[in-house]
């Protein structure tokens, strides 16, 4: 015999040997394998999103000037193009393929209760307004009622000689409400974030020099500030239901003789019943008023005054809407929560967006301060929440302390990495029993929750927020978790990370995630500041923001970030 | 045919209850490449890394001096200046290139040039050191001609600098 007969009777041998030694268990292993390929293969996906587009989510600008960065911009909105400025209003009657106007916060509210217009089965749809009262109790307020409130509200401080108009209220309807009849009524609003300290809301109301306030008994104190600030004209007090029988119109003796009190409810109830029910018509409407904020900084610092025009908001809001991606935007079979407070303009230009959108808007007084998400969804199923960036932490805290075990733990493991691989976990058998066994319930309704957008504010020294922990949040909430970026001077935010963006990094400056690009309503650059300097490398320094959402189109936020490898934005 | 016959006979031969454990070899070896599927599968795959962008080119002051050597010549960039603003022309080499019609231009000041429409030496401002064109003596025709010439670089074409004459790099730029 040959060498290559003795090769292959050596083979021969050796393969029967091998496979003679088949036996029971050699069976059990080769149907786990089976399965195992037949798993992967049924249950193979594609990323919600090209992978390419989260490597790299901002366009710089070709030239830089010396000591700065290139102008850094959202992919959305290329360069050579106007950045995104407006809501695109269209006028009835207008034609269908005119450019529509920016629009102003009278246009949203006009939005909110005509409906969808666009042609489909949500046709002539409105949302509902609601508001939680403590745990269970919800109220819904017909629209109707509302315009009749903002008109008649508009009418009365206007006619009482009001002009700047403070609103000191926690999240309400009546907040809102008030922002609307500012703005239809050409009052200047000033909104003050709620909850502060006796000389701070003195302080806020002279430096805006506002003549009227808006505000709640028990929270505002009338006789301190009626004697320091003789500015004061007006006060409209928002009863509750529980005390609307006292009588708030009796100014106390010897104090705020000038200053003119009514509340809420008696310039409402004692109007006829057939007034205040059209709103002040489109044509030949006034210029749209500017809107005042203050910035809470940390605690012991004094508010920033930034004062707002009308097109700053809009295209603030305008940007907002345009972070969802349109087959997943807010319509009206969402419910919004706002459970930050209202005098955010990131959670304020969410809010109007919603409004716009026709989705449903839910108010709850409590829920800015509320310790953690499940306190701050109670009694309703919102399916959007904007909540603070401590609640999440706490949330993430709690509910990590669930995930002892090892399947819980070995699941959610397999989870994160599904999103990892830029894939949202959202059916199969694993997933449902991850859903089922280990997920907490934020709402009345489990499931229900799709979106969580969450802001870090500059200078408030905000909890900051790591990408770790946010992808643990995508999946303790079920929802797609967006962190943004916000500052005093802009609108809205600087900066949001995608909706599709799952992405988990170590190695984190300051353990805080990056912010995703720049929004579609703004252009970023960073310039040389201390020892961040900019080269053809990296992109560093100070964070200078342009752009129409941008409060003297140009803002410096004071604070160092970079530029990432993806091109997102991070602090430095 | 013999040697299959003897092979059967062969195996037929062998006691046949000799593995019935777990760890025989084709066991291990079933199960090492389970184990390296599942690895395979739960491994996270590598994020995708796309080359990064080519470095912004920084926004510059020329004088008519500094901007003479980007005339594309010994594989340098090709720049001209219209009206103090200087435009990178570089993909537009094979006009404005050495040996391409407009080549006069590069590394210069071409509005003269291009508002009279004329690629000409004498178009040039022949002193480097001194005062920049000031375009005075230009007629209506011609400035529409280069405001027409500026509209299509600035389409085009990227503005990465300024030119100001000698003496004056220091001067804070004039907004429009």
């Amino acid at each position: 015999m040959g060498f290559f007969d003795n090769l292959l009777l050596s083979i021969d041998e050796g393969i029967t040997g091998l496979f003679a030694q088949w036996n029971v268990y050699t069976s059990i292993i080769f149907t786990l394998f089976a399965g195992i390929i037949t798993w992967q293969i049924s249950t193979r996906q594609e990323p919600d999103t090209h992978p390419f587009l989260l490597a790299r989510q901002a366009q710089g600008s070709p030239v830089r000037q010396p000591g700065e960065s290139p102008v850094y911009r959202s992919q959305a909105a290329p360069h050579g193009m106007p950045l995104n400025a407006g809501l695109n209003v269209k006028d009835p009657g207008a034609s269908k393929w005119a450019r529509g106007r920016d629009g102003d916060l009278r246009d949203i509210w006009r939005q909110a209760i005509a409906g969808v217009q666009e042609e489909g089965p949500n046709k002539g749809t409105k949302g509902r307004i609601l508001t939680v009262e403590g745990v269970e109790h919800v109220v819904e307020h017909s629209l109707d009622d509302l315009t009749r409130q903002i008109n008649l509200i508009g009418q009365h401080i206007l006619n009482q000689g009001g002009n700047r108009v403070a609103i000191y209220l926690p999240n309400s309807v009546e907040l809102i409400a008030t922002l609307f009849a500012c703005a239809f009524y050409n009052l200047s609003p000033i909104i003050l974030p709620f909850d502060q300290p006796t000389d701070a809301i003195i302080s806020m109301l002279r430096r805006s020099a506002a003549d009227t306030v808006v505000t709640a008994p028990g929270s505002f104190p009338f006789d301190v500030v009626v004697k320091s600030y003789p500015s004061l004209r007006q006060l409209v007090w928002v009863v509750d239901e529980g005390s609307k029988h006292m009588d708030w119109n009796e100014v106390p003796q010897g104090t705020g003789g000038s200053v003119n009190v009514s509340t809420w409810q008696d310039i409402i109830g004692e109007a006829p019943i057939t007034a205040g029910k059209d709103l002040p018509p489109l044509e030949n409407q006034s210029e749209a008023v500017d809107v005042t904020i203050f910035w809470q900084n940390k605690s012991g610092e004094t508010e920033e005054m930034v004062r707002f025009t009308a097109s700053n908001l809009t295209a603030a809001v305008a940007s907002q809407l345009f972070t969802v991606p349109t087959v997943k935007r807010i319509g009206p079979s969402d419910l919004f929560l706002p459970a930050d407070s209202l005098a955010n303009t990131h959670t304020l230009a969410l809010t109007l967006g919603a409004l716009y959108s026709n989705a449903s808007v839910a108010f709850n007084s409590a829920a800015p301060q509320a310790p953690n998400l499940t306190v701050a969804t109670t009694g309703i199923a919102p399916t959007v929440v904007v909540a603070t960036p401590a609640a999440l932490l706490k949330t993430h805290e709690e509910t990590a302390k669930t995930f002892s075990g090892t399947v819980a733990k070995d699941l959610h493991w397999l989870q994160t990495r599904s999103l990892k691989d830029g894939i949202f976990p959202e059916s199969g058998f694993l997933t449902n029993y991850y859903q089922s066994a280990f997920r907490p319930t934020f709402g009345t309704e489990p499931g229900k929750l799709r979106i969580v957008l969450v802001a870090e504010r500059i200078g408030a020294d905000t909890p900051k927020l790591s990408s770790s922990v946010l992808s643990d949040l995508r999946l303790y909430t079920g929802a797609r978790v967006m962190y943004a970026l916000t500052a005093a001077k802009v609108a809205g935010a600087v900066a949001q990370t995608g909706y599709y963006d799952y992405r988990v990094f170590d190695n984190e400056k300051k353990a805080c995630s990056h912010f995703g690009p720049p929004t579609t309503s703004v252009e970023v650059l960073l310039r040389d500041k201390d020892g961040f300097r900019n080269s053809d490398e990296l992109s560093q320094g100070e964070i200078i923001v342009t752009g129409p959402s941008v409060a003297g189109k140009r803002a410096a936020l004071g604070v160092v970030g970079y530029i990432r490898d993806d091109n997102t934005l991070a602090y430095a | 045919m013999d040697y299959v016959q003897q092979r059967v006979a062969q195996e037929a031969a062998k006691d046949g209850g000799a593995s019935s454990g777990f760890f025989t070899p084709l066991n291990l070896i079933l199960l090492a490449v389970v184990f390296y599927t599942t690895f395979s599968f739960l491994k996270p795959k590598t994020p995708l890394a796309i080359p990064k962008e080519e470095p912004a080119v920084v926004f510059r002051t020329f004088t008519p001096r500094t901007l003479l050597p980007y005339n594309g010549e010994n594989n340098q960039p090709v720049y001209l200046a219209v009206r103090g603003r200087v435009f990178d022309v570089t993909r537009g080499r094979n006009f404005y290139g050495p040996g391409g019609p407009y080549a006069n231009f590069a590394g210069r000041d071409a509005s003269r040039g291009l508002a009279k429409g004329s690629f000409d030496e004498d178009m040039l401002t022949k002193d480097l050191d001194g005062p920049l064109d000031t375009l005075a003596d230009l007629t209506r025709d011609e400035l529409e001609a280069m405001a027409g010439w500026e509209e299509r670089f600035q389409e085009k074409y990227l503005v990465v600098g300024r030119l100001v004459a000698v003496g004056d790099e220091d001067k804070e730029e004039t907004k429009e």
